[in-house]
């Protein structure tokens, strides 16, 4: 057998910490093999990808063995391990080096001395395979971040490597530039047989292309196999890292039916398909179209305290128009919309529909040229910056990098307020003292034992809840969020959505915009669907998924036949287990 | 889109440049700076089309020539041909006027073909041409030119979110808003060293550092290319000798002595070459939109008789 990597008994741990990031781990990887690698951020995949790749393995204490291609991995010489072991990153700004696409496409075939008529045919045979040709020429500031990422990987790709590893690749992209990059990966797979290391949070994409699945849990290897498999033995263990897989998945293991007799489903289609056989065993009926399988008044009570008062209006944006420039087309063309008190607004949508130049308008970083802002019964222009900014508004930017500026996360939530001195100022003039606000918010964001820590040094989700503390100590009446689960796993986006909860029985007012279809459908209490500068269509998630055919959740595409107004797995569980 | 000049050699492009701007500084003879003039605007106006260069040249050049020609007399006072006094007693001179007004001209073609240089020299042309000297210079140069737009824009998104907690450049008062922008700049710098250790990974990661590094280019330099640059070299040596052989001498102090004009069969040779030369990237241009031209008339004409053919049929 022809194994491409081996792990031997493989430990390690970062310089003065006690645990180890990696604990005895045993793994074979052969030729031409789809790998994924899940878990749990910070379970230590990440430290496992890293030392595939050696000048990015970390310093620490290391014992064990890795074998490339049968040597040691850590003797190959580099020029031999950059040419066939490529890494792909999870950023996909920071690891463009050049300002062109050409240039960048190059870049490593410039490193290992290529001559230029060789570089010419691999670029050329790299642009034509991966449909570069038609932005060869451009920069790369232009380019969308899911053409940056393949072009990343059409970089790595030039210099023909033996094994890919790609660490989160999509993390950072919408859903539709992370599945065709998925897409582009299986192709590799598929046309070239290059062996790939993968690991990704969007397990419903990658899992049907996988050979084998490995599940990490703090620094060990926990199960490992087909992804079947894989179902099969977290549903018996009732894993936490449930949570991270497919939906079809989920459903699978928590419906307490004696179904051992049938397959774990993986994709929606197998999913439909292991319902049918369900329900034909159970006798469930297909539903008629329109007929709701919950009970309507245990559902008025679920959604309540989400703005019942009609009249009792936030926000309130009266046919909002905007465009960049007087030459460009209109962005916002025409929004109307009313956000309740105290109910949690998500709007959905595809990208450069103008979601986010809606929110710039709604926090009056732009100004619509026709339509009215009201907030709290008042014209947003009459507000002062202070008086509409601390108080009103809370703005949680994209990329909560942007927010920090302090050296401990502690320091970080004081300097919110105007420093740690107990001293009222135009930044902090409510009667609760600071360190008591501070530790208040840190204990509803979970950063208490982190106040320490350096804030870069934080995962994504930690520097997510973070950036909210800071946000959270301006005592927002309405909290705006811009894409908050972006990059962040099952488990945190589960810890994030416990927060937002926390802070609706407070009575904040919620409006996110966001691609997460999934975590809109459990969480919000209604949603929109913005499309060409508007809202097309608004209503509580039951309503709303259930009358849309594509843009709906996994778990109302594979169960809508028996039950027409389920939106997430829980649903399907507890219509089943009913 | 971009001229049929710019697709030329990287190489090509820059000698048209230095040699037209040499020419133009060094040989300051009227007809020379004329011919260098009507090439630059001409060869703008391709470029940006004529709204852009007309708008160009009222805003920024004519300002710039007026003032040129206004101030060389009023502080040279050489020359022998005196016109007047000036109030505080200088002679007031017609060779320091003309050489003002020749000044000016000669300010108004550089900044134009200035203009073209930028249209047609892009960074990559300039990277490429100037990294062959210096090879480490070339990716230094490409990665600045990555990072300043990269810088700029996460710069902005910085500000927006600062704005969104209430601390804006244009909000309290002037301490404030300095310590706000402070706080935005110190946000981008930690931000960019952050992230920079990302981009050095990915170097290392793509071999960087290995030795034997090469500088890969999509620059070829073709037969046309080749045939462009006889036409180029054989032009501008005719200038040159003419230049150096006196038949286009000018001078303005102390005496106005300007040769070659009425025409001598000498400088007629020397203007016609130089205006050659400088029409160069406007013939090509003219030349190649003709062609197409032409082609389209033709394939209209097939497309009827193939039309008519079909209908026969």
């Amino acid at each position: 057998m022809a194994y491409i990597v081996e792990i031997q008994d493989l430990s390690f741990a970062y310089p003065k910490e006690e645990v180890r990031a990696l604990d005895h781990i045993n793994l074979n990887i052969e030729e031409g093999e789809f790998l994924v690698l899940c878990g749990k951020s910070g379970c230590g995949k990440s430290t496992l990808l890293t030392h595939l790749k050696t000048p990015l393995t970390p310093h620490g204490k290391r014992k064990g063995r890795l074998l490339f291609d049968g040597q040691p991995i850590d003797e190959m010489e580099n020029r031999v391990q950059t040419q066939r072991i490529g890494y792909v990153l999870q950023n996909p700004d920071n690891q463009i080096v050049t300002d062109k696409v050409w240039h960048e496409l190059a870049f490593g075939l410039e490193s290992l001395g290529y001559s230029t008529p060789d570089i010419r045919i691999r670029v050329a045979e790299m642009a034509s395979y991966f449909g570069i040709q038609d932005w060869f020429y451009k920069n790369v500031a232009d380019l969308s971040g899911g053409q940056k990422q393949l072009l990343n990987l059409a970089s790595i790709m030039a210099m023909h490597p033996d094994l890919l590893v790609l660490d989160e690749p999509t993390s950072q992209l919408d859903p539709i530039a992370a599945s065709d990059f998925l897409e582009t990966v299986k192709k590799i797979h598929r046309d070239l047989g290059t062996t790939i290391i993968l690991t990704e949070h969007r397990l419903e994409e990658v899992f049907p292309a996988a050979d084998r699945v490995v599940v990490m849990d703090q620094g060990k290897i926990y199960a490992t196999g087909t992804p079947e498999e894989i179902g099969e033995a977290l549903r018996a263990a009732d894993h936490e890292m449930f949570l991270a897989m497919p939906v079809p998945m989920q459903v699978y293991a928590k419906v307490n039916q004696s179904n051992d007799f049938l397959k774990c489903p993986i994709t929606v289609r197998d999913g439909r398909q292991w319902l049918e056989k369900v329900c034909r065993e159970s006798g469930i009926e297909p539903a008629a179209k329109g007929v709701s399988v919950f009970d309507p008044e245990e559902e008025n009570e679920k959604t309540k305290g989400g703005g019942q008062g009609e009249s009792d209006i936030i926000l309130d944006c009266r046919e909002l128009w905007f465009r960049y420039d007087k030459e460009l087309p209109d962005v916002v063309k025409g929004a109307s919309f009313k956000i309740r008190r105290g109910e949690f607004y998500s709007l959905l949508g595809g990208n450069g529909t103008g979601k986010s130049t809606t929110m710039s308008l709604i926090c009056r970083l732009r100004k619509p040229y026709r339509g009215k802002i009201i907030l709290d019964g008042k014209d947003i222009r009459k507000y002062k910056d202070t008086e509409l900014f601390r108080g009103y508004l809370g703005v949680l930017p994209q990329n909560p990098q942007s927010l920090f500026v302090k050296k401990t996360v502690e320091e970080e939530l004081y300097e919110m307020i105007g420093g740690s001195k107990e001293k009222k100022n135009v930044e902090y003039h409510i009667s609760m003292d600071k360190k008591e606000a501070v530790a208040g918010i840190a204990e509803v964001t979970h950063l208490t034992d982190l106040l320490h820590r350096h804030p870069y040094d934080l995962s994504g989700g930690e520097q997510q809840r973070l950036a909210l503390a800071k946000i959270l100590l301006l005592r927002p009446k309405l909290l705006l969020l811009d894409e908050p689960t972006k990059g962040l796993d099952a488990y945190f986006k589960q810890e994030f959505a416990d927060i937002l909860t926390l802070l609706k029985e407070q009575g904040v007012t919620i409006f996110m915009i966001s691609h997460d279809i999934e975590f809109c459908a459990a969480h919000a209490d209604r949603c929109g669907l913005f499309f060409d500068g508007n809202i097309v269509v608004s209503g509580r998630p039951r309503e709303f998924f259930a009358g849309n055919n594509f843009y709906t959740t996994a778990a109302n595409r594979m169960a809508r036949k028996y039950f027409p107004d389920v939106v997430t797995g829980k649903d399907v569980v507890r219509c089943l287990n009913r | 889109m971009s001229d049929t000049f710019s697709t030329y050699h990287p190489s090509l492009n820059m000698l048209f440049f230095v040699g037209v701007l040499g020419v133009t500084m060094f040989v300051t003879h009227p007809i020379i700076l004329g011919i260098s003039l009507v090439s630059a605007i001409s060869y703008a106006t391709l470029l940006k089309g004529w709204r852009r260069t007309l708008r160009n040249n009222l805003i920024f050049t004519l300002p710039v020539m007026i003032i040129a020609a206004a101030f060389n007399p009023l502080f040279n006072h050489y020359g022998v041909t005196i016109l007047g006094y000036l109030p505080n007693g200088n002679p007031f001179t017609l060779e320091s006027c003309v050489y003002g007004l020749v000044m000016a001209f000669l300010l108004a073609a550089v900044i134009t073909w200035f203009s073209c240089y930028t249209d047609v020299m892009t960074s990559d042309k300039f990277i490429y041409l100037f990294g062959r000297l210096i090879p480490a210079l070339s990716l230094v140069l490409s990665m600045a030119l990555r990072f300043v737009p990269h810088f700029a824009r996460q710069a902005g998104v910085i500000a927006d979110g600062q704005k969104c907690v209430g601390r804006s450049t244009s909000n309290g008062n002037i301490f404030a808003r300095i310590k706000h922008g402070i706080t935005i700049f110190s946000i981008l710098v930690t931000w960019a060293l952050e992230n920079a250790i990302e981009t050095a990974d990915s170097m290392k990661c793509r071999g960087y550092g290995e030795k034997g590094r090469t500088a890969f280019a999509i620059f070829r330099f073709d037969r046309r290319d080749g045939y462009c640059l006889a036409g180029m070299v054989l032009t501008f040596s005719i200038v040159l000798f003419g230049a150096s052989r006196g038949y286009v001498f000018s001078r303005y102090n102390p005496k106005i002595l300007v040769e070659g004009w009425p025409l001598t069969p000498a400088s007629f040779c020397v203007f016609g070459a130089f205006l050659i030369f400088c029409m160069l990237p406007v013939i090509l241009e003219l030349a190649s939109r003709y062609m197409w031209k032409r082609r389209r008339e033709m394939a209209d004409g097939s497309l009827i008789r193939s039309y008519r053919l079909w209908e026969l049929e």
